[in-house]
């Protein structure tokens, strides 16, 4: 019961806090009046981990615009060349001017909060719906090495994110998106294709390569 | 507007073919459909049956024939598009499908192709999208048919702005052709923006058709994939709730008619380059299945019906048949205009 609550209680503040990130500002509760932060972060450990996740993530697309500034977007284009061009040249620059960042960063305390976030979505699933999720065809390597400030491979497909857990995960916007791949959770930049921050040893496991699930 | 399963009637139109019942053995079925490629004419046969090999250094000029196994359209004023999935490869078979989309276009003049997903795999150079889809589909570019493309898991989300998968710089996009409104979905990742966006689109559409289409198969008898259960959870609710009538996927190697669910249409053509021989599993789920080549689908969306047809990489019908449209009387008239939005 109390492990239920626990999930409702994630739950709603996730989807809370994506509703509140779709408008342009929170809105100021009428009552009760808000604690201190200090009193606050140790009233919801959670609530404040997501909102400093908010920050970083509010930071980097600042210094992300910046840039794009200076590398304009790229229009419906038949040259490929153009939109290959400038998928690069943004990353790197993006890379250059963060290029002290590390694993870690832009996630923070919310980690461990994405880590029981995604341990409850995987042991709420079946082994063959395990299997199933992050089955790739072909496999991933094995080795795969994915690093802060790298472009995630070009020649690997873009693993996809459960429909059901990413709903549970906080919203990013637009320029941003996760993914889970043999067990970690990347942030990625999608239009410069850069792994902008790396959550390793989740709780998802690597795909078994096996017949995967049936319909009954 | 949905469909009761009483009031589909399947008119197929070819002898080897029936559609299956669920427990009826799928495997002679298909062994009919192998033996029917074997014994077909050495003009038609591929030089070798493997449907994985390297491009051809030239690829051939497609010199339309008009095949005799395609069937024309049968209403003036209908809605005719092709259907290809997990295309991307660069490989011989996608070429000789490319060729064969030319060829029953002849006889079945379609408007557009509607492309699933996994539009160009491994590595997306510059060079990647000529061999792996400007080439391939030369012929139908040439005569400027338009191509209307979904992400698939093997795609970079900035194809997006590749100019020929007109999808106006959006993950996810709607447009309309004629009586019909076709919801592009990115099933790669379903997050809550999306979602939001597609049930603000379902629910503004009063035309008679409704069809989306994505990579991701929400049922599916595939052995390496299966039924995406997880998107269906997601999305089936609206598509339920605002009355899509059909819906395509790829991402399983092989053609699949799914019998209706919950009175919605669904098919998997992901087979029009790659190829999961033997993959479909026996399951109550089948209508129809193909897995021994490379295939795409013709469809014609009239007043009242929708007709298709699937043909495979040399031309043979595989599958074809009339799926009715049963009006929604909460539909206003439908919205003849032409026009798309994200």
């Amino acid at each position: 019961m109390v492990r239920l609550g626990l999930v409702l209680l994630f739950s709603s503040l996730c989807l809370g806090v994506s509703d509140a990130r779709a408008q342009t500002k929170p809105q100021a509760p009428s009552s009760p009046k808000p604690l201190p932060p200090a009193q606050a972060a140790a009233a919801n450990p959670y609530a404040a981990a997501l909102a400093g996740f908010q920050q970083r993530i509010d930071a980097y697309l600042a210094m992300r615009n910046a840039i794009s500034q200076k590398i304009p977007e790229v229009k419906e284009t038949g040259d490929p060349t153009k939109i290959s061009g400038r998928e690069k040249a943004l990353g790197q620059a993006i890379a250059m001017a963060r290029a002290s960042a590390k694993a870690g960063d832009v996630f923070g305390d919310l980690g461990p909060h994405l880590w029981r976030i995604l341990e409850d979505d995987w042991k709420s699933r079946s082994p063959e719906d395990q299997k199933a999720l992050f089955h790739e065809d072909p496999p991933l390597p094995s080795n795969l090495a994915l690093k802060v400030n790298q472009p995630y491979p070009t020649t690997l497909p873009l693993v996809t994110v459960p429909a059901k857990l990413l709903a549970q995960l906080p919203m990013l916007p637009e320029q941003l998106e996760y993914r889970v791949v043999d067990r970690r959770l990347l942030l990625r930049d999608r239009d410069a294709n850069l792994i902008v921050d790396v959550l390793v040893g989740t709780p998802v496991k690597r795909a078994q390569e096996a017949p995967v699930k049936r319909e009954k | 507007m949905r469909v009761h399963h009483t009031l589909v009637t399947l008119v197929l139109s070819v002898g080897v073919l029936t559609a299956t019942n669920g427990s009826s053995a799928r495997s002679a079925e298909f062994s009919a459909i192998a033996a029917q490629s074997a014994a077909a004419p050495a003009a038609q046969r591929p030089a070798t049956p493997s449907s994985q090999q390297a491009a051809p250094a030239t690829p051939r000029a497609a010199t339309p024939q008009p095949t005799g196994d395609v069937a024309p359209p049968r209403e003036n004023g209908s809605v005719r598009f092709a259907i290809i999935g997990d295309t991307g490869t660069g490989t011989k078979s996608q070429y000789e499908v490319g060729a064969q989309l030319m060829k029953a276009r002849q006889v079945f003049p379609f408007d557009f192709i509607i492309m699933v997903g996994d539009n160009i795999y491994g590595s997306e150079r510059p060079q990647d999208f000529v061999q792996k889809f400007e080439k391939p589909y030369q012929a139908l570019l040439s005569a400027k048919v338009p191509f209307y493309a979904a992400l698939g898991n093997h795609d970079d989300p900035t194809q997006r702005y590749y100019k020929p998968f007109n999808m106006n710089g959006e993950r996810f996009y709607t447009y309309t052709k004629g009586e019909a409104r076709f919801f592009v979905l990115d099933s790669n990742y379903m997050d809550q923006t999306q979602l939001k966006w597609l049930e603000d689109q379902l629910s503004k559409s009063n035309n008679r058709w409704k069809v989306a289409y994505f990579h991701h198969p929400l049922y599916s008898s595939g052995g390496r994939h299966g039924s995406e259960t997880d998107l269906r959870t997601q999305v089936e609710p609206l598509f339920l709730r605002y009355g899509v009538d059909v819906v395509f996927a790829g991402h399983e190697h092989f053609y699949e008619r799914l019998k209706p669910q919950k009175g919605i249409y669904y098919f998997t053509e992901g087979g029009a380059a790659k190829l999961a021989k033997g993959d479909i599993l026996k399951t109550p789920l089948t209508a129809v299945g193909f897995d021994t080549d490379n295939s795409f689908m013709l469809a014609e969306l009239g007043r009242d019906a929708m007709q298709f047809q699937t043909l495979t990489r040399v031309g043979k019908r595989i599958d074809s048949g009339t799926l009715p449209l049963v009006p929604d009387p909460k539909k206003l008239p439908a919205d003849k205009s032409s026009s798309r939005s994200q």
